[in-house]
């Protein structure tokens, strides 16, 4: 469990709260060869929240991520953890619990092994070993090769590495990769269940949906460039909303609705959707017109649209 | 370092190559010395009967193979990480990548010594079992036979360090155990049949005249038993040369490949 950082007042006998940046990243740039992989990134995360960091494959994001782990030299710029290069951190494995797309276990390892290896360089008790085991469910397995385990079952053991020296901060990297549905629901669970105990998330994905439900703000990339760092509130509110509206004068509700510069399509009977006036004023115009809603409901804003709108602006700029 | 060192060996521990190939250095060894054994006194064979010290040491020193086995679980050991991915991990863990060369190269050295001396047991074993069939006394001393023992160890020890460090260097496994086999039975056997002066130094004839083996005696093809003019390097020569290839090889690895990016 991590306990929220804080500053004691003894004067006031208040204990102060502040959120500060555990993640920096600034002007970070990585070139092979002739390839430009990441382009000037710089963003920060703060204490405690949950991040999601996404891109359509090959924008970056692992090549990002590997230079905030020390695995991959920058060409430019920085990327620190709590103020220092992760080479640099006391303890790293008790600092920063990563998962990469690769689970980085020999598969003629068991599970159990993988783990016991990893406690001992980490210097944790063998009962964590059983600990994070219970945690990714994955007790059953534990004593079979990890050649044998299904691309979920890896990622599974990944974050129980990842767990394993109960980090403040942990770094996914597509940890929903080859997961089934109810993985993916579990993996939510499991990151909801990490936030809430006051730990830093980083976690990267190529869907946007995949991480909504979980995330307190987004960092977009692509082709190397940030695209965007916001709030989900904040992304979604350039978004247009679009109400879905049942009514027997579906028609004549449309043409009122085009009046006031609304657009309303049919979407065949008595259904409308509308974009551009809330419910509120599609309430608001259908009484003083005398015409009877069934239904309305505001759809919620389609982030991959939003997403995909982001990305292929910043496709648009490279080209 | 300490850590270091028992998470490797905890590594080595847990996957059954390492098992695999102790399997092959015993079952290696014994085949190789009963094969001497069984050839000595044998006229046309060039080898001296077992009664007598030559002929015994033929049979005691044949542990040149192991050594070789020692070498390439080396290779294994610094290679296998960058193979399996796992060198994220291993340097997540320890960012200071020189530190886990070093652990490395430490580990394969002391389970090399392993090696080198189950291979020198055996191989006396076999020897004295074949001399004591022969009814006679066994020509060697016991300090003899230990000195052949102690030597399998130093020079399994120095070709696994040496391996690590070359796995480390190449990181490719595949090229890394290809190039072992290639350079102890190929290249050695080459260079030391054209020109014998250089032999002694050659690092896989440094380490099995470690153990006792007669120059030449443990080379592979022509070049097998042509000892030349030139004599083996003295013990301790002939340690400090292979130890000093695995620092300067360790040290060429730790300044090139070890920093090279995890992509």
């Amino acid at each position: 469990m991590i306990s929220p950082r804080g500053v004691f007042h003894p004067s006031t006998g208040r204990l102060t709260v502040t959120a500060m940046s555990v993640i920096e990243i600034s002007e970070l740039t990585k070139t092979f060869g002739e390839v430009l992989a990441v382009d000037h990134v710089s963003f920060t995360v703060e204490e405690g929240t949950v991040v999601g960091f996404l891109g359509p494959n090959g924008a970056g994001k692992t090549t990002t991520l590997r230079m905030l782990l020390g695995l991959i030299t920058p060409s430019e710029g920085s990327a620190t953890i709590n103020g220092r290069l992760y080479r640099d951190l006391r303890s790293p494995l008790h600092v920063v619990g990563a998962v990469l797309e690769s689970s980085g276990a020999y598969p003629g390892r068991t599970a159990r092994n993988h783990l016991r290896i990893q406690a001992t360089i980490g210097e944790v008790p063998r009962s964590r070993v059983n600990e994070v085991l219970e945690l990714v469910e994955l007790t059953e397995a534990a004593d079979r090769r990890v050649g044998h385990f299904s691309l979920g079952m890896r990622q599974r053991l990944g974050l129980a590495t990842a767990l394993l020296c109960d980090p403040e901060i942990l770094i996914l990297d597509e940890p929903a990769n080859g997961l089934d549905p109810e993985g993916v629901h579990w993996l939510r669970e499991l990151l909801r269940h990490l936030a809430r105990e006051g730990r830093t998330v980083l976690v990267s994905s190529h869907i946007l949906a995949e991480v909504a439900q979980t995330v307190d703000s987004v960092v977009i990339l692509d082709r190397g460039r940030l695209v965007s760092h916001e709030t989900l509130n904040q992304l979604t509110a350039g978004a247009q909303q679009a109400v879905r509206v049942r009514s027997p004068k579906a028609r004549e509700l449309a043409a009122t609705l085009a009046a006031h510069d609304a657009n309303a399509e049919i979407l065949g009977g008595d259904q409308l959707r509308i974009t551009g006036a809330s419910s509120e004023q599609i309430g608001t115009l259908a009484a003083e017109h005398a015409i009877p809603i069934y239904e309305a409901a505001t759809e919620a804003p389609d982030l991959e649209d939003i997403f995909l709108r982001l990305t292929a602006a910043e496709q648009r700029k490279g080209t | 370092m300490t850590r270091l060192i028992r998470t490797e060996l905890l590594k080595l521990r847990t996957i059954r190559l390492t098992y695999g190939l102790l399997a092959t250095v015993a079952a290696l060894t014994a085949l190789f010395a009963t094969l001497e054994a069984s050839r000595a006194g044998t006229a046309g064979t060039g080898v001296a009967p077992i009664s007598t010290a030559s002929g015994l040491s033929t049979v005691t020193t044949v542990t040149g193979f192991a050594m070789l086995i020692a070498a390439v679980l080396g290779a294994i050991v610094a290679s296998g990480e960058f193979r399996h991915a796992s060198a994220t991990l291993t340097y997540q863990a320890t960012p200071h990548r020189e530190r886990v060369l070093a652990a490395k190269v430490s580990v394969s050295a002391a389970v090399g010594a392993f090696f080198g001396l189950l291979a020198g047991v055996i191989a006396t074993g076999v020897g004295l079992l074949f001399a004591s069939g022969d009814g006679t006394h066994f020509a060697l001393s016991t300090a003899t036979l230990l000195g052949h023992i102690g030597g399998a160890i130093c020079g399994a020890a120095a070709l696994a360090a040496l391996g690590a460090a070359l796995g480390s260097l190449v990181r490719s496994q595949l090229a890394a155990v290809i190039g072992i086999f290639v350079w102890g039975i190929v290249i050695e056997s080459l260079i030391g049949g054209l020109f014998t002066s250089v032999r002694a130094y050659l690092p896989y004839t440094a380490a099995t005249t470690l153990a006792g083996a007669k120059l030449g005696n443990a080379a592979f093809g022509p070049a097998h038993g042509e000892a030349g003019s030139a004599g083996p390097l003295p013990f301790i020569a002939a340690l400090a040369l292979l130890a000093a290839l695995a620092v300067a090889v360790s040290v060429l690895a730790a300044r090139t490949t070890v920093k090279r990016d995890i992509a």
